[in-house]
């Protein structure tokens, strides 16, 4: 079975994620044996941010592995574990809200769930989530 | 004039809060203030006169975070160096990471102009102007700076600054730099060991400096694009110019927020880039927080006794901002807001001079309708920050689900709820002839 990085490169629709990976330098966290939850942006969800916002991004790694960061947690949640739950921590150190029932993860939707990987699983959203309450 | 907008015909029911009207309003992609030409002919007005002194702010704020440090007599802070006026500006000029505006990159030809004439219009040396206080007023600058810092855990824990102040980690890299700073003077080394947290305390205040250089260094350039678009005829509404805020504050959302010092060429990181602080989280959200909403009962515009509790017990209840403020009292005692009111006035453009003294209530009086049109723009900002956390972590204006457009609903609704206090300004902004 491959690992979270390798089904990401392997899938055209999470290309930009996998430059963001890169540049931010967390490949190598993400290869780790975790295991982790990984909210993963489609390519259509970085497009729907205003002009300018991946540019300045790419610019300072730090900063965009901070956005990054906020879309792993640490620990194995299926699906149907994430719907008996109302939030879950980061890495990034902040809470994300859930609503799971719905598939609602803050304010983008899980279009597909549950992509098991050897180091964790992958649920794909449709938005990129930012920190806040 | 006042607008007035009917419940719209969605899927949830009408609001009952008592500022239903404006909540509609953001709920159909609008601001707070009233789209019409007379507001957005002021607010761009201001933007542009306000650019100009702010320029002068973000470059001086820097020079002091960064060069003056922690001179104890630091009489020269405001006789900013050339390299600092020279210093490209990230967000213009060919050098740009991101170019929001299209001019020059180093100082404004109206600031050096000024700098150089200042209101006498006579070449001086800086000295004399100085001392004639005939320059722009740094105090202004400081004073949200230091608002910053009394206000201190704002948005946690979202915002990651404030809190890493207080770790060792920071220590650790204010003791480096203090002992390279005073190197050789052994008297501050001395004080420096028998006071450690007094040091300390004046590194927070200088992190502060550069936290509000970096996030004015941005705000500059947008403010000159929205008037040159302005003059052009292509910005022709309030909502636009409230968009052209929220695609900036996302563009930039990302942008570090550190500090530097630089001890005889030698650069020394207190904050580095790599702790991941971002303008958004670390510096727009908190200076918005502090300055437009809270800041600090200025001495001259009125007395407040905090014993008889005409003075909030708790910080986040402090509500003397810009959204609050009485305008008409400028001109008295060299509060703040009257330091910047005297900075745009130096450089409002002809088309409001000449409203201006359209309504012209007799001598003096250009100042108090620029301040109440200011007052007007910061609410037009403070909107874009409204819709670009709407947007960021709730739903589309469009959203098709009722329980998505109601969670709009009640964020807009908490967003109105500080506006309930008699001394905000939200229902005088709702008339042209508040002025």
């Amino acid at each position: 079975m491959p690992n979270i990085v390798e089904i990401a490169v392997s899938d055209d629709r999470f290309s930009t994620l996998v430059t963001a990976v890169q540049v931010a330098g967390l490949v190598e966290a993400l290869q780790s044996p975790g295991p982790f939850t990984v909210f993963a942006p489609l390519n259509s969800a970085f497009e729907k941010l205003p002009p300018g916002t991946i540019t300045s991004l790419v610019q300072n790694p730090p900063q965009l592995g901070r956005i990054l960061t906020y879309h792993v947690v640490s620990g194995k949640y299926t699906k149907a574990d994430l719907e008996k739950l109302s939030e879950l921590t980061s890495l990034e150190g902040t809470t994300i809200r859930l609503n799971f029932k719905k598939n609602e993860v803050k304010n983008a939707t899980a279009v597909l769930t549950d992509i098991e990987a050897t180091n964790g699983i992958i649920h794909v959203i449709d938005n990129v989530i930012l920190m806040g309450p | 004039m006042t607008q007035t907008l009917e419940a719209p015909k969605t899927k949830i029911p009408p609001s009952t809060h008592p500022l239903a009207e404006i909540i509609y309003r953001l709920e159909a992609g609008g601001t707070m203030l009233p789209d019409t030409p007379e507001n957005l002919m002021q607010i761009i007005g201001l933007y542009k006169a306000y650019a100009v002194p702010m320029d002068f702010y973000w470059r001086d704020l820097l020079y002091i975070a960064e060069q003056v440090f922690l001179n104890p007599l630091p009489w020269s802070k405001y006789f900013i160096s050339d390299e600092y006026l020279d210093r490209e500006n990230k967000y213009s000029g060919d050098n740009a990471d991101l170019r929001i505006w299209r001019g020059c990159g180093d100082a404004h030809p109206e600031l050096r102009e000024f700098m150089a004439q200042g209101e006498l219009k006579k070449n001086l040396p800086n000295i004399l102007h100085h001392l004639w206080h005939d320059r722009i007023n740094m105090e202004f600058a400081e004073e949200c700076m230091r608002s910053m810092l009394w206000h201190r855990d704002m948005y946690k824990p979202w915002n990651q600054f404030d809190g890493f102040l207080d770790t060792d980690e920071y220590k650790q890299n204010c003791d480096r730099v203090i002992k390279a700073y005073f190197k050789g003077n052994p008297a501050m080394l001395g004080l420096y060991k028998l006071f450690p947290d007094m040091f300390y305390e004046q590194c927070r205040q200088m992190s502060y400096y550069s936290n509000l250089g970096l996030f004015w260094e941005v705000m500059a350039p947008v403010f000159f694009e929205m008037s040159d678009l302005y003059d052009e005829g292509k910005m022709t509404s309030v909502p636009a110019a409230m968009d052209f805020l929220v695609n900036g504050i996302f563009a930039i959302a990302g942008r570090p927020i550190y500090h530097h010092v630089y001890i005889k060429g030698e650069c020394f990181e207190i904050i580095p880039k790599s702790k991941g602080f971002t303008w958004l989280y670390e510096a727009a959200l908190p200076y918005v927080e502090a300055v437009f909403y809270r800041t600090a009962p200025f001495r001259g515009t009125k007395s407040y006794n905090a014993q008889a509790g005409q003075v909030p017990d708790s910080q986040p209840d402090f509500h003397y901002g810009v959204l609050y403020a009485d305008k008409f009292p400028v001109g008295t005692a060299g509060i703040p807001p009257t330091f910047l009111a005297q900075d745009m006035l130096h450089f409002l453009p002809d088309y409001l001079v000449e409203y201006y003294k359209q309504h012209c209530r007799g001598e003096g009086d250009t100042i108090v309708q620029l301040a109440v049109s200011f007052q007007r723009s910061m609410y037009c900002v403070t909107s874009a920050v409204i819709q670009a956390l709407r947007a960021a972590l709730l739903y589309p204006l469009d959203d098709e689900d009722p329980e998505h457009l109601m969670a709009n609903r009640q964020f807009f609704e908490a967003q109105m709820d500080r506006f309930l206090r008699p001394e905000a300004r939200i229902r005088d902004i709702q008339s042209q002839e508040y002025r």
